[in-house]
């Protein structure tokens, strides 16, 4: 882990975004929510995001790309993730025209309009129905200007589902399938879906508990996700204090959940998603190569 | 021994605990506050004093229970049952005790002059091996076995309450065995909560496939010697034919505030499949984080109603004693608050929820509606109004039209304003935050240069 990342003092001021009466608010498959509690005196999620730029030194790099996507596809409309592998920190960043009614949230638009600060490589027809592609920003495309894979999500077979291909210029290959459900109601349809894994051997039926947190099994949706060599679960609709649970039981860089713990009070009236992705490793033991938290920008 | 069943009916808005303090003469294994075991400080006699005038004013509680630490410790133990009884309010003074002291006749008979009529005694093994094991001080079982003698030839009420570990899980029975000869009016047995040792690194949290066996045994054996039994925080699926026993109900409790914040949290895979989802916690976290989740043995019953996700939390529609099937919104004091304003607006007033920390309205109007919730009164935090005891805030404006909540939201706060004479309280104003709830520890020197 970089040092930088346990020191509980950032130097560097953030002049945090307080909420606004206009502010939307939506989760990370830009659904909208009611908030918690009314926002006046609050802070927009987006400080989780500038902030934890700042605790990666990242902040300079990334800032007016940031601010251009916000200008260019709207406030509140960007779903940002910060994802930690217990070692570093990056980003990615989600766009989102499911019924394609923005021009503006199109992987052509995107690609124009970032143009000054970093290149779209790989071209894709915007007659692909996808109804969501994102991209990281990572320690990679900072040092070539350049981001070499896209990543697509079509609607699943059924409802509630999709699957998401990575694009590269050497072409698409399937990378991800995801399945939205409410936790409790459909509880008969989550469990053999997590259970049906072969990254994971559930005839330990105490397993289990390593997966489904119950800390976080109070939310408002799972989405049960199988991936290439791992499975994944995102825990949707969390507030803070469980965003809190999260950060410190995935062991988060001390600024960034000192952070969160310093402004509980202000984040409370929103809602977060977190994404956890696990296998078992050569012991036997459940292991977590990659943790996430999204919000809106 | 006359029947005190149907007493221990909803407990809520009927019994008031009150912690004298927090000290103890035992050193139970299990204890759930050993952290907190002289470091919260119990309820000063003014503040129990003003719990006692409120229940004058609203005749709200029909018990009150003096509670600990060990509260027969307590050199003003007595003054607080003399103003309980003097108050003339309560029905019944309870104490709850570790029983070690009662083995003193004339102690014993004390507390009985002085106005006890109830004694919860703990009792946590069938012999004294056990008991002195779990409780850290040899000869405690003896004490506690006379003491409960001596309350058997005082003629009061006597119960008892077991707390559930791994320590005791194979003696159930035989608990109820060697309380038999004193005929408990009731016995409880209240499984073990960790509130500081969340990783159970004392291995004390017995597992169900062990529990439900050996508990079921005993409340079969309670059930043969006609002695009644209720049963916490374990698993309503898991009690047999017992599952009536499940009683998760708590009373008021005037206590160090902080102490909720360690409370444990509960869940169960199936709450949205089980009939008995508002009022069966599950597993409290800590349970799962150790031993899973229990998919096989835990079994839901079937549901008769659709589920809908607490959004408040456990609740009660009615604080009328003996109401418990009354309506949503059978709380008339807080109701009377906003009396009135819904018909204003064609609205609908349809719950009254009432909580510990916050009194919630909830109004439906057309396709929508909007919550009006009241907390305890602080310049501190934001509000939407204040009146003399509240803070005042709406949330979850729902519906086509939520602009047109305005006027009923305008209104309610307008009326609660108004209303609010500063005599309302929640129990958050009755409990000990800060300061008040902590003791202050001397500073140490160092060691010495």
């Amino acid at each position: 882990m970089t040092a930088t990342y346990l020191d509980p003092n950032v130097l560097e001021p953030l002049a945090l975004l307080p909420a606004a009466e206009a502010d939307r608010h939506f989760d990370y498959c830009l659904e909208p929510y009611r908030p918690r509690r009314p926002w006046s005196g609050k802070l927009r999620a987006e400080n989780l995001l500038w902030h934890s730029l700042l605790v990666a030194r990242q902040r300079a790099t990334w800032r007016a790309l940031l601010e251009a996507v916000q200008r260019h596809v709207g406030k509140d409309l960007t779903v940002w993730g910060v994802k930690w592998d217990g070692e570093r920190l990056w980003w990615e960043l989600y766009f989102y025209d499911p019924r394609k009614e923005s021009a503006r949230a199109t992987i052509a638009s995107l690609t124009e309009a970032l143009a000054p600060w970093l290149r779209l490589g790989p071209r894709v027809p915007e007659t692909v129905p996808y109804m969501m592609f994102s991209f990281d920003l990572s320690a990679a495309a900072s040092a070539s200007g350049e981001v070499t894979a896209l990543n697509l999500y079509l609607t699943g077979e059924q409802a509630h589902a999709g699957r998401s291909y990575r694009v590269t210029d050497a072409g698409a290959e399937l990378e991800n399938t995801y399945r939205f459900m409410e936790p409790k109601r459909n509880i008969d349809e989550v469990l053999p879906l997590i259970e049906a894994s072969v990254f994971v051997d559930y005839s330990a039926r105490e397993r289990l508990k390593d997966v489904l947190f119950p800390v976080l099994f109070a939310c408002k949706k799972v989405c049960i996700s199988k991936k290439r060599d791992r499975d994944a679960i995102y825990f949707s609709g969390i507030a803070v204090d469980q965003l809190l649970w999260f950060l410190r039981r995935f062991a988060y860089p001390v600024p960034l959940v000192s952070f969160v713990e310093r402004h509980q009070e202000q984040f409370e009236h929103l809602f977060f998603d977190v994404g956890i992705d696990y296998r078992t490793d050569a012991s036997g033991r459940i292991v977590y190569p990659k943790t996430s938290y999204y919000g809106t920008l | 021994m006359h029947s005190y069943k149907g007493r221990f009916e909803p407990t809520r808005f009927e019994d008031l605990t009150v912690t004298v303090d927090f000290h103890c003469h035992s050193a139970c294994r299990f204890c759930i506050v050993q952290e907190g075991m002289n470091r919260f400080k119990g309820v000063p006699f003014e503040t129990f004093q003003r719990a006692v005038d409120d229940n004058q004013k609203e005749l709200r509680y029909r018990r009150v229970t003096f509670t600990g630490g060990e509260v027969t410790l307590e050199a003003r133990l007595f003054d607080y049952i003399r103003h309980a009884r003097e108050s003339g309010t309560f029905e019944h003074l309870r104490l709850q005790t570790n029983g070690r002291l009662l083995a003193d006749m004339s102690f014993a008979r004390r507390l009985v002059d002085a106005g006890i009529d109830e004694f919860f005694v703990s009792l946590h093994g069938h012999d004294a091996e056990t008991q002195d094991y779990i409780s850290q001080r040899p000869g405690s079982f003896d004490q506690a076995m006379r003491g409960m003698e001596n309350l058997v030839s005082l003629g009061v009420c006597l119960m008892t309450n077991t707390v559930l570990t791994t320590l005791n899980q194979p003696h159930l029975a035989q608990i109820v065995e060697t309380v038999r000869r004193f005929s408990p009016t009731r016995m409880e047995f209240w499984n073990y909560l960790p509130m500081e040792d969340h990783a159970d690194e004392r291995g004390l949290i017995s597992p169900l496939a062990e529990l439900g066996p050996s508990l079921r045994a005993a409340l079969d054996r309670a059930e043969q010697l006609g002695i009644e039994t209720a049963v916490k925080y374990v698993p309503r699926c898991v009690l047999g034919s017992h599952a009536r026993a499940q009683d998760n109900t708590q009373p008021d409790v005037v206590i160090a505030e902080v102490f909720y914040d360690l409370y444990p949290k509960f869940s169960c895979l199936y709450e949205a499949k089980c009939e008995y989802a508002e009022t069966c916690l599950g597993l409290h976290h800590a349970y799962i984080e150790k031993l899973g989740w229990e998919p096989e043995l835990l079994v839901p019953y079937p549901r008769s109603t659709p589920w809908a996700e607490p959004e408040y939390g456990p609740w009660v529609g009615s604080d009328q004693p003996g109401r418990g099937s009354a309506p949503a919104t059978d709380h008339p004091d807080w109701a009377r608050l906003v009396a009135g304003v819904a018909e204003r607006h064609g609205a609908q007033l349809a719950e009254v929820v009432l909580q510990r920390r916050a009194c919630l309205f909830r109004f439906e109007q057309g396709d929508g509606g909007v919550d009006l919730v009241v907390t305890a009164r602080s310049e501190a935090g934001p509000a939407l109004a204040r009146s003399r005891s509240f803070n005042v805030h709406y949330r979850n404006a729902r519906g086509s039209d939520t602009d047109g909540l305005r006027p009923l939201v305008t209104d309610a706060v307008a009326a609660i304003v108004e209303r609010d004479q500063g005599e309302m309280l929640l129990d958050q104003r009755k409990g000990l935050v800060g300061d008040q709830a902590v003791r202050t520890r001397p500073k140490r020197s160092g060691p010495p240069g």
